[in-house]
């Protein structure tokens, strides 16, 4: 049995683990779907009175902003690993991950994975509701390509989380500010709107995330919305970040976990 | 052939850990101290446990004991002094410490309340790298050996105290730990599950595995220890 066997078999654990506890809890999937609904509702209406340049019908903004709702699943399931740990230090469950040779810094890292695989799900979902229900128009030549897409992006998004986990566990407390930032990046990404309309030193902060190319460039291959930049920049864009953050993130889990272990406030919470 | 003898030529293996470390388990000059300035919890204390030693520490509430455990068990580090396991030492190798010692933390926790006992089993198998092919007869070994058989497909949230100690000890021995770490292993189990918990002792320690065990002095004990030590001001003394 290879080392890569043992992980695997230690990713494919976490992962079998949280999709159990995830089916214990049984209606979790229908009131999600169901809050869905009511924000594809919310926005079909109010792209009924969208007619400004950059959105010339009313379904144009509304596919702009569905897109938009899609991915805000997806980025707050990147900060969701973040109270997921936090609920471990407090069962005590995080204390087994340490106790293994699987570790804290892998466990935390398949800890996102199933939270990130689901929030994928029910971003199609949210999508295929709005081509079944509000008539969304999707731009199916390339819908297939932004599968590898949303996989870049993610993870250029994950270190995110993985900061805020660092974070949970050297504060104990949950998602520390994380709000903020979700709300931050939903204004500064262009979830609900163009980053156009925003003053120029926000449009700075739409540059140095990774959420603003990741959304333009799906918006592009889903609802062929058009790109302020090209393609391949919007790429570069999200693997730059994703080079960057994800080393940068691994270090500062690893680093936090260290620091509690030598200080002795790892089995605090 | 040559005359030089190599390790293939005996029918048995001895990890190369082993070859190079004699003791099992092994803490040097562990001090710890919770506040700084403060008089340490644990100064430098010093205890080697052998193959096939059943080794007690108890002591008052509070003195330390959890603390030395936890360090033993690669969860904290030291101060100063180091903790190794067959001479790997737990800050610097921490994932093949983890491989060779099992810790049975005090309290109830450690388990997910919504996972049925052998779901959770399984987990902890992986997690503990057991190799992928062996899993599903260790997690099968676990349940008929602590006795699970009935509780298998039960959550943990619907298991009695006693159950789920019983459940937190099969974790603890079953990806066959060379030394097994005890925090207080009796708390709410009853005669029988006492029982089973000394027979799985006995299997570890005729394997050739090493036990510390930690309770609080003056807990009746059915038990022979090789050495009981009490823990008086940060320091280990036989008992």
């Amino acid at each position: 049995m290879t080392a890569f066997g043992e992980n695997l078999s230690a990713f494919y654990a976490v992962i079998r683990r949280d999709f159990h506890v995830f089916l214990s809890y049984r209606t979790r999937l229908v009131s999600q779907i169901l809050t869905s609904v009511f924000s594809l509702t919310l926005f079909y209406y109010v792209s009924r009175l969208i007619r400004v340049e950059g959105f010339t019908t009313p379904d144009r903004y509304f596919g702009f902003v569905v897109v938009g709702i899609a991915l805000v699943g997806v980025l707050y399931s990147c900060f969701a690993v973040s109270e997921t740990i936090r609920q471990e230090l407090v069962a005590g469950t995080f204390e087994r991950l340490l106790l293994s040779p699987f570790g804290g810094v892998r466990g935390a890292v398949a800890t996102a994975i199933f939270p990130l695989t689901y929030a994928f799900a029910l971003s199609s979902i949210t999508l295929g509701l709005g081509v079944v229900i509000f008539g969304l128009e999707l731009h199916w030549s390339t819908v297939p390509l932004a599968l590898p897409a949303l996989f870049l992006a993610l993870l250029a998004f994950l270190p995110f989380g993985l900061i805020f986990t660092a974070l949970t566990i050297a504060t104990k407390q949950a998602n520390v500010g994380a709000s903020w930032i979700i709300a931050l990046l939903s204004i500064v990404g262009g979830l609900y709107f163009p980053i156009a309309l925003l003053p120029g030193w926000a449009q700075f902060a739409a540059e140095v995330q990774p959420f603003t190319p990741a959304t333009e460039l799906l918006r592009h291959l889903l609802v062929d919305a058009p790109m302020e930049t090209s393609v391949g920049l919007a790429l570069v864009k999200i693997v730059g970040f994703a080079e960057i953050l994800v080393p940068l993130s691994l270090y500062a889990l690893y680093r936090a976990i260290r620091l509690g272990q030598r200080r002795g406030t790892i089995i605090e919470y | 052939m040559s005359g030089v003898l190599t390790e293939a030529d005996f029918e048995f293996e001895l990890p190369a850990a082993r070859r190079a470390e004699p003791m099992p388990l092994s803490l040097r000059g562990v001090s710890k101290a919770w506040d700084k300035g403060r008089v340490p919890v644990l100064n430098r204390v010093d205890l080697d446990i052998d193959v096939g030693d059943r080794v007690r520490i108890a002591g008052r509430n509070g003195v330390g004991k959890t603390t030395l455990m936890r360090i033993a068990a690669g969860l904290i580090d030291p101060d100063r002094g180091q903790a190794t396991v067959w001479g790997t030492s737990a800050v610097e190798h921490p994932e093949r410490y983890q491989r060779l010692v099992s810790f049975l933390p005090a309290g109830d926790r450690g388990l997910y309340a919504r996972l049925s006992v052998r779901r959770q089993l399984d987990f902890w198998a992986r997690i503990a790298m057991v190799p992928r092919r062996q899993v599903a007869a260790r997690v099968e070994e676990a349940i008929e050996i602590f006795d699970l058989r009935e509780l298998a497909d039960r959550r943990v949230d619907r298991m009695s105290m006693g159950q789920r100690q019983r459940l937190r000890i099969a974790m603890t021995f079953m990806p066959h730990p060379d030394v097994v770490l005890l925090d207080e292993p009796l708390t709410s189990l009853d005669g029988e599950g006492a029982e089973i918990l000394f027979g799985a002792i006995e299997r570890l320690l005729d394997k050739g595995g090493a036990l510390l065990w930690c309770s609080p002095a003056g807990e009746h004990l059915e038990y022979e220890f090789d050495r009981t030590y009490m823990l008086v001001e940060g320091r280990l003394v036989r008992a």
